[in-house]
């Protein structure tokens, strides 16, 4: 198991390598030339070239990726040229809303879709599971664009039960903070668990035919200790896999549920980084949300592991 | 060694279940897929109204003989946006998830057998794409190449390579080590044979249902993009920008959001039905889909 | 605005004392509370240095943080602030401004007129390449001959200078030169002004909340304890946030106008409107084809139908234009020379050009974006003319504009008391802002005798013959005048009118 862990681990350090040249290169290579975003309408070609000299955009480009670099590594991310703020001042402001929105968020999709799922799978083909299949395309079907101002105006409009928007910090008020996250996370669980129950319930279907169940079965064991013991577990690999992908997917911030919540999270961050073409924050938070993706999949790949302890003695 | 599997599913007794042939259900499905797709393909010689041009002073009018499901927020024929709609965002929503599919499927099949190195770089380069965040990359994308269909086709279509190999990966390695393919290496069966026949075949369960799903994500993925105005670019219609469209008047006149919505549920919905049932033809192991 | 100029041509030099122009109204004020603002774009900074231009979400911090050397009163005449009298040189070439004394920053550092004079030297300054410097390009410079005396040296005549410094811009307020000196980067969002309110903590893209400064010089103000901003990205959910009570009043727009007629009809909110000066603008780029043909241009702009467009993007409430300055403004023209819309001449216009004609204007990337692109593209389709959308978010724009990568692009020419900055900054060939590429000597020359004349008669004369040559020539076209929004809770009372298109709370009080 351990050398299984320092593989992995080992396994991480190129990936994020690649992903800091790939966020380099990207970031580099917008069009729009960050001088003149900045001088704006004074942007004479001395004005130009003078700022472009200031900032060693004049480099090569190889030599600002090294230096880049070399300043991360230092622990120095840099600071972002429109705000004065540094890229982990902004980070650290804006990511707590997004690990919390997608911890919320897939939370309230696996309490939807895992239950959904196994009572599905139980009686695969039954009205129940064609009447859920059904609604988790309807639910697929609106965007979250749209399901957000639905939820809104019904429980912030109409029944006055939670706030519309914003966001207070969970450490100034605990509960506050989970009433803003709720319709923002029930948002996005509502296209989270659609995802979930299909494929829990296809591995689950599969699992159900597997010769021990069908022994478990014959030893009279009850269904739902079947169900939640015996097949839940090995049919949760894929389950584990999407949850993973979701999650990273999440970190990365969720710019339309953040914009109509106006919920402050990294999402906004990058867009307006990019928009505003403030290379220096979109390079570094891409960074960090990288490295937050690589854990949370080293995680998974631990999980596998665990759940399936063939996975971890690979051939070769 | 299709044999060994079927004989292991014998065995199990899987609880019984009543084996539906094709029903009225998957008859409707695909008489809507069939209305839909060939509306969608002959929708520039059908005699429809022009989908994009206005009536300024018939914004959001109701269903009548001259627009039959009304007009839009800008004074268009709904319905023939609908149609025109259809014809962008099925586009998009079966290609880009087949991109998907095929490479993804075919690199977590090859990674999850083979393992060792290759496993790694494959995993590797797809965590790469997949740390990257999405919406990040579309925008450059569409910075650089423009906003066009085909663009924003394979730009969906590579955001999803990651997931579908994950899938086909996850697969592959619980069935790797699954008595039937182990005992076809015994057998001496060829890597290829192995790949295609005991595996591809079970593995491609996953990737199936995964795929009809991403086909509904992609198409609402598409109107999020279109609502981030990376999409379609207007005057162009396509269901997801015609929800986000409708979005505005959802107080005056709702169906401009839920009528796309609604088309999307049903052909999405219908897609995966007929699906179901073909596969439950074809297969004699149950519903998993 | 004929008003400020009656003032100014009838009784110089002008002196009002304080208490005279800060005369209450007659309602009852009452004092503590706190509103949340829900704005429509996050606050990048304050300092002008890194920001260069406030947009209008920065001017409503701004208006509450800062205070400006004049404003306007609800009559919309200037009233002191800051300044407490100001006299004019019989050529309006130099400006005088008496300051108020015992007035201090937050930092508790005097303002007096050598920390005004740094402020406006620190934006001069050529070495700080600030883009705020285009705007005060007419200052020649600013003089501190005693402690509350500045003077302002004018490279032309201004009129109205009094009444077009009262926008909140980067260019007005008055920042602490020692908050600026000792935080260095950190200034630009850590804010020291003298205004009612004080910045107590921002996070970005949240909330930034102001706290009742304790020793603002106007004593008895301001009323409310707190002000919170929001941003508020997307116009429905912000409609929705003021209906259920999460914030007090909104940021809008005439394109929200479904909301806004929600909003008339509910004995709960209150709309407030302003009707402007300026309007919303488009420039065609004369440098690259096919605008660099007046037939295409003037056949563009011939084929809009604007009252057609207003029913369409705005339910009819968005007032047609006819010249850039509208019927807010003091500059009234018999005839402003706007084409006619005639589709037929259009046509012909195009015809008559022989090549098909394709082009990209920018859009922003909003659902208002992308209504009003659609509309124009509509039009221009039935003349004949293709016109294909570019969404760009609303921060590309400037940028795009400034280096002129585009064909057509959306502009505005905002409410301000007189038409000289922008219409110079906008029109005059060689300004950085003459986004039309467009050189013509005649033009110029209306421009710099605009300009150097203090004689009304004379400047409307000017104005309305550069309004007959641009929409001769086409160089820029007019759609709507500028008619500004903000939908508030019916208890939130005192809230002035939108001069300048700035939504200032910093009066307020809640009922």
């Amino acid at each position: 198991m351990l050398t299984f862990v320092v593989r992995r681990l080992l396994a991480i350090l190129p990936v994020l390598l690649a992903v800091s040249l790939l966020t380099f290169l990207i970031a580099s290579l917008l069009p729009g030339d960050l001088a003149y975003v900045i001088l704006g309408d004074q942007a004479t070609p001395e004005n130009v070239a003078a700022l472009r000299h200031d900032m060693g955009l004049d480099q090569p480009l190889w030599w600002r990726y090294l230096s880049w670099l070399g300043h991360v590594l230092q622990g120095d991310l840099g600071r972002s040229f429109r705000t004065g703020q540094t890229v982990l001042q902004a980070v650290a402001e804006r990511f707590p809303v997004s690990l919390q929105l997608m911890l919320m968020a897939e939370f309230i999709g696996l309490l939807i879709g895992v239950p959904v799922a196994i009572a599905c799978a139980a009686r695969a083909g039954g009205a129940f599971d064609r009447f859920m299949t059904g609604s988790a395309f309807a639910m697929l079907s609106m965007p979250s664009f749209l399901v957000a101002i639905l939820l809104i105006y019904l429980f912030a409009v109409e029944l006055r039960w939670l706030p519309a928007t914003g966001y207070v910090p969970f450490t100034e008020a605990p509960l506050g903070n989970l009433r803003f996250f709720v319709l923002p996370a029930l948002t996005l669980a509502l296209a989270e668990w659609p995802g979930i129950m299909r494929v829990l319930r296809s591995d689950m279907i599969a699992t159900l035919q597997e010769d021990y169940i069908a022994l478990a079965k014959a030893k009279g064991l009850k269904p739902a200790r079947i169900l939640f013991v015996h097949a839940l577990k090995p049919s949760s690999l894929t389950l584990v896999t999407v949850t993973g992908i979701n999650i990273g997917r999440l970190l990365g911030g969720t710019l339309i549920v953040e914009s109509i919540f106006a919920l402050p999270g990294i999402g906004r961050l990058l867009v307006g980084a990019i928009y505003t073409r403030d290379l220096v924050i979109l390079q570094g938070v891409v960074l960090l949300v990288a490295c937050g993706f690589v854990i949370v999949n080293f995680i998974v790949d631990m999980l596998y592991a665990v759940l399936d302890p063939r996975i971890r003695h690979g051939h070769a | 060694m299709a044999t060994l599997e079927l004989s292991i599913q014998d065995e199990a007794s899987a609880p019984v279940r009543r084996r539906r042939g094709p029903g009225l259900l998957f008859w409707f499905a695909s008489a809507w897929l069939a209305i839909v797709l060939t509306l969608a393909i002959l929708a520039p010689v059908l005699p429809l109204q022009n989908p994009v041009d206005m009536d300024m002073l018939e914004r959001r009018a109701a269903f009548s003989g001259e627009h039959w499901l009304g007009t839009d927020g800008l004074g268009r024929d709904e319905f023939a946006r609908l149609i025109f709609g259809a014809r962008v965002s099925l586009t998009v929503g079966l290609i880009a998830p087949m991109i998907g599919l095929a490479l993804g499927g075919a690199l977590g099949l090859l990674a999850g057998y083979f393992r060792g190195r290759f496993e790694t770089l494959v995993v590797g380069s797809m965590d790469v794409l997949l740390a990257f965040p999405p919406l990040i990359f579309a925008l450059a994308v569409v910075a650089y190449l423009g906003q066009s269909i085909p663009n924003l086709t394979i730009i969906l279509g590579v955001l999803g390579i990651p997931a579908f190999m994950r899938v086909a990966r996850a697969a592959t390695l619980t069935l790797a080590r699954r008595e039937f393919v182990i005992a076809a290496e015994a057998l001496g069966a060829s890597h290829a044979r192995i790949l295609l026949r005991e595996l591809l075949p079970n593995v491609i369960l996953p990737l199936l249902a995964f795929f009809l799903l991403g086909v509904a994500v992609t198409i609402v993925v598409e109107g999020a993009l279109s609502f981030l105005g990376l999409g379609v670019p207007p005057p162009m219609a396509s269901w997801g920008s015609m929800i986000g469209e409708g979005r505005d008047s959802l107080d005056i006149a709702p169906r401009l959001a839920f009528l796309p919505a609604a088309a999307l549920f049903l052909t999405v919905l219908a897609f995966n039905l007929v699906g179901d049932t073909l596969r439950a033809l074809t297969d004699p192991r149950q519903g998993a889909l | 605005m004929t008003n400020i100029v009656a003032a100014a041509r009838n009784c110089a030099p002008i002196f009002l004392v304080a208490a005279f122009a800060l005369v209450s109204p007659a309602q009852a004020q009452k004092s503590g509370g706190s509103i949340t603002v829900g704005q429509e774009m996050d606050i990048s900074g304050f300092d002008p240095l890194k920001v260069g231009v406030y947009d209008t979400s920065t001017n409503t911090a701004a208006a509450a943080i800062f205070d400006t050397l004049t404003t306007l009163d609800d009559k919309g005449e200037v009233a002191p602030k800051l300044a407490v009298s100001w006299t004019h040189s019989d050529d309006y070439k130099s400006w005088t401004f008496k300051l108020r004394e015992g007035v201090k920053f937050h930092d508790g550092t005097p303002f007096n007129a050598q920390a005004f004079k740094e402020n406006f030297d620190r934006q001069k300054d050529p070495a700080n390449k600030c883009r705020c410097a285009f705007y005060i390009s007419t200052v020649k410079e600013v003089l501190a001959p005693d402690e509350y005396t500045i003077v302002y040296n004018l490279t032309d005549p201004a009129v109205n200078l009094p009444a077009t410094i009262t926008i909140q811009s980067s260019n007005n307020v008055i920042h602490s030169p020692t908050a600026w000196k000792t935080k260095g980067a950190d200034y630009n969002r850590n804010p020291v002004g003298t205004g009612p309110y004080i910045l107590k903590s921002w996070t970005a893209g949240d909330r930034m909340v102001l706290e009742k400064n304790p020793d603002y010089w106007n004593k008895g103000r301001p009323y409310l304890d707190r002000i919170i901003l929001k941003p508020l990205p997307d116009a429905q959910s912000r409609f929705a946030s003021l209906q259920s009570g999460e914030a007090d009043i909104i940021w809008d727009d005439e394109n929200d106008a479904d909301n806004i007629m929600r909003a008339q009809k509910d004995s709960k909110l209150t709309v407030h409107t302003y009707k402007g000066s300026g309007a919303q603008v488009y420039a065609f780029n004369t440098k690259v084809a096919p605008f660099d043909d007046v037939r295409v241009r003037q056949a563009l702009v011939m084929s809009i139908d604007r009252p057609k467009m207003s029913q369409a993007i705005s339910n009819g409430l968005s007032r047609p234009a006819s010249n850039p300055y509208g019927d807010g403004s003091w500059v009234k023209c018999k005839d402003d020379g706007a084409l006619p819309f005639d589709v037929e001449k259009a046509k012909a216009l195009l015809k008559d050009y022989g090549k098909p004609v394709e082009f990209k204007m920018l859009v922003t990337a909003t659902p208002r974006g992308r209504m009003i692109g659609q509309v124009l593209q509509q039009f221009w389709k039935r003349a004949g003319a293709n016109m294909e959308i570019e969404q760009v978010d609303q921060a590309t724009i400037p940028p795009r504009a400034f280096t002129r990568q585009f064909q057509l692009v959306p502009w505005r020419i905002v409410d301000l008391a007189d038409p000289d900055p922008q219409m110079y900054a906008n029109f005059r060939s060689g300004s950085p802002l003459s986004l039309a590429n467009f050189v013509d000597p005649e033009l110029d020359r209306l421009l710099d005798h605009s300009r150097v004349s203090a004689d009304i008669g004379q400047r409307t004369n000017d104005y309305c013959a550069i309004s007959r040559l641009i929409n001769k020539e086409a160089i820029w076209f007019w759609t709507f005048q500028n008619t500004y929004y903000a939908l508030s809770s019916a208890k939130l009372k005192g809230f002035p009118k939108i001069y300048n298109g700035v939504i200032d709370v910093s009066s307020t009080w809640l009922e």
